[in-house]
């Protein structure tokens, strides 16, 4: 009996007092939370806080990085006021547009061929998801030689195969930005591919053999067996195109630098744009806000149809 | 088709000649799928009685015959038709290949012709020559040895900082669990897809106040990667895969908390660490933005950083013309197919890549 009064007194004894209630509470987490901290330092710097205190900055006049008054919606109201923002959202719809139009959905559907394919599949999916290695920059320093105005330009030769005329889309403004979704699509759309044809190789045989069974064609089965059942895949990748499109800024900034006449311009551009090109943080941080809030709606929109896919 | 196939010279002519032949192979491919009549029946005996089960390598032939899953399958391959929209697949597949490959065989190749070459009217896409030399006196000129040494701390520091950070982050949060982590997970997912561009004003008078000069400019864009939320995520997720027991287990032992991270979860998490590597790694090699705000000494510069300046510096330097730009262009994009190359499984077996991402 003795043994046990012994261990019995060894275990710790059950806190009752709120003092003693607290020291077990500092005991249990403080080795958890000391791990925590430097991570947590990183990311209150590196995102938490700019976040926050970009609302800030964009209600102040800034001179050389430094908040020196308050200044209400001023930024806000002289960013409306530029011509350029409003090309900007403009452009926004025109970018998501032409992005679902083309960087959308030819990965689909090239997805869907891939995952029918016996052969040279291995061979298929490396050629193509080269591009998606290449650095944003290298790519676009890449194609603005390739697009370039001049009659032996890679893109003039091509054009000259169908007997079409020299063009210089990069200075059309009509054309510039389907030009600029192309090439996101040439890099991106290889990533794309590989998401789909793992979605798709998920699909069940047995359901097209039912289809089949009940004489449904090649049409019929895509339409009512392999969409729907990779609808949440489309869905998510969906809102990640259009997310993306938030952030054009490479393209922008080094084929066009906004234009011609800012037919290109893109929100984020503008923002780099405001603060470093034009000297007027403030109006840089107030897109920077219009971007964050955009972002972070249709963010959330992604989390609750991925929490969705997930049931 | 005449202007792709200009070619002149000797090495052009070999380079052309593998490309016809690739594709009159391709064309007997799709000739010989449509076409062919049906296989003496004693060579697919084999197959036949044989169950076929998934992983089975089918010899080339018989692979569409015995495609038994998916949209169409070996049935139906039967009819004519069929076969042609087969055909019609590979080839659209094919051109999807050549249009992702031939735009970066341009750039490797158009580096080569002399620089008012480049853009000379009637399109040729095979130079004249290819002369490795002028690589080397590019590397030379452009200085890129200094660039690259820049380069390759950049990415170790931050390899570094996006596998030790994120990791003990996660690894309280998914296995420690102290009061509140339920806090940081929320605060870690809200700001989980704005990129940190958006906020680009504070961010950069933040860093700039920090006074850093020198290769201690390079500190913050490692310590960048140690808040990444994504990483985070890839983390998180393949800690809460980890069997609570055998961290029990190290605790009766007697380790503490650093120990049980260190011994037992960073060695179950080898192939994570290396994921995260893989992507922290050709993430920065691929930085543009903040290394070219923040990097104001030209000897710190890294690759990226580089040829995006060289752009508008290459008007004032003697005999660097468009071709010179060209090859030091592919230069810093080389590294990048070489890691690929390396690391193709990782990379393409999480299929984790995010779409359209600038």
């Amino acid at each position: 009996m003795n043994k046990y009064k012994a261990a019995i007194a060894d275990l710790p004894k059950i806190p009752t007092t709120f003092g003693q209630k607290f020291k077990r509470f500092i005991k249990r987490n403080w080795g958890g939370w000391a791990i925590m901290l430097p991570s947590l330092v990183l990311f209150a710097f590196f995102i938490w806080v700019p976040l926050i205190e970009n609302i800030s900055y964009s209600f102040f006049e800034i001179k050389r990085f430094e908040r020196q008054s308050f200044v209400g919606f001023e930024n806000y109201s002289r960013v409306f006021q530029d011509p350029a923002f409003g090309k900007a959202v403009l452009n926004t719809f025109l970018y998501a547009f032409w992005s679902i139009v083309i960087g959308f959905l030819l990965p689909l559907f090239l997805g869907l061929l891939l995952s029918e394919t016996v052969h040279f599949k291995g061979f298929f999916r490396l050629g193509m998801y080269i591009p998606n290695i290449i650095s944003g920059i290298a790519v676009v320093l890449m194609w603005s030689n390739i697009l370039s105005g001049s009659s032996g330009s890679m893109i003039n030769g091509f054009l000259s195969l169908f007997g079409a005329g020299p063009v210089t889309v990069l200075s059309n403004s009509k054309w510039v930005i389907p030009v600029i979704v192309l090439v996101m699509t040439w890099r991106g759309a290889g990533g794309t591919v590989l998401i789909y044809l793992s979605a798709l190789q998920t699909v069940d045989s047995t359901l097209y053999e039912v289809a089949k069974l009940d004489g449904a064609g090649v049409f019929s089965r895509i339409k009512n067996v392999t969409l729907p059942s990779i609808r949440p895949t489309i869905r998510l990748l969906f809102l990640l195109q259009i997310i993306s499109v938030f952030q054009v800024f490479y393209e922008p900034m080094v084929m066009t630098a906004g234009g011609p006449d800012n037919a290109s311009i893109s929100l984020m551009y503008l923002c780099y744009k405001y603060t470093f090109i034009d000297r007027d943080p403030g109006a840089g941080a107030a897109v920077g806000v219009m971007l964050a809030l955009i972002i972070g709606a249709l963010s959330i929109l992604y989390f609750a149809l991925s929490r969705r896919t997930k049931q | 088709m005449t202007a792709l196939l200009c070619l002149s010279r000797s090495a052009a002519i070999t380079a052309g000649v593998i490309l016809g032949f690739v594709a009159l192979a391709e064309l007997g491919v799709i000739v010989y799928l449509v076409l062919r009549k049906r296989v003496a029946a004693g060579s697919v005996a084999v197959l036949r009685t044989k169950r076929l089960r998934k992983g089975d390598r089918i010899p080339f032939r018989y692979r569409l015959r015995y495609k038994r899953e998916g949209l169409i399958t070996g049935i139906e391959y039967k009819k004519w038709y069929f076969k042609l929209l087969y055909a019609v697949i590979l080839l659209i597949l094919f051109a999807a290949v050549l249009t992702a490959v031939i735009p970066v065989l341009w750039l490797f190749l158009a580096g080569f012709k002399d620089a008012q070459d480049v853009f000379k009217a009637p399109f040729t896409f095979w130079p004249e020559s290819i002369d490795l030399r002028k690589v080397v006196e590019v590397w030379k000129v452009v200085g890129f040895g200094k660039y690259f040494l820049n380069t390759l701390i950049l990415v170790l520091g931050s390899i570094v900082c996006a596998v030790f950070f994120n990791g003990l982050l996660a690894y309280a949060v998914s296995i420690l669990k102290p009061k509140g982590h339920k806090i940081v997970y929320g605060l870690i997912m809200a700001s989980y897809m704005i990129p940190a561009v958006a906020s680009l004003v504070p961010l950069y008078a933040n860093i700039n106040k920090l006074g850093l000069k020198g290769y201690a400019t390079f500190i913050p864009l490692c310590l960048l990667y140690g808040a990444n939320s994504y990483y985070f995520m890839m983390f998180k997720n393949y800690f809460d895969t980890i069997p609570q027991s055998l961290i029990e287990s190290a605790r009766i032992d007697g380790a503490g908390n650093m120990r049980v991270f260190f011994s037992v979860v960073l060695p179950l998490s080898r192939p994570i660490v290396g994921v995260v590597s893989i992507f922290a790694m050709t993430a920065a090699w691929a930085d543009f933005l903040l290394p070219y705000l923040l990097l104001q000494d030209q000897n710190l510069y890294t690759v990226m950083v580089v040829i995006y300046n060289l752009r508008s510096t290459m008007a004032s330097m003697a005999d660097f013309g468009i071709d010179k730009y060209l090859i030091a262009v592919a230069i810093t994009i080389l590294p990048q197919i070489a890691l690929f190359a390396i690391f193709q499984r990782q990379i393409m077996g999480t299929g984790a890549t995010s779409g359209i991402k600038g």
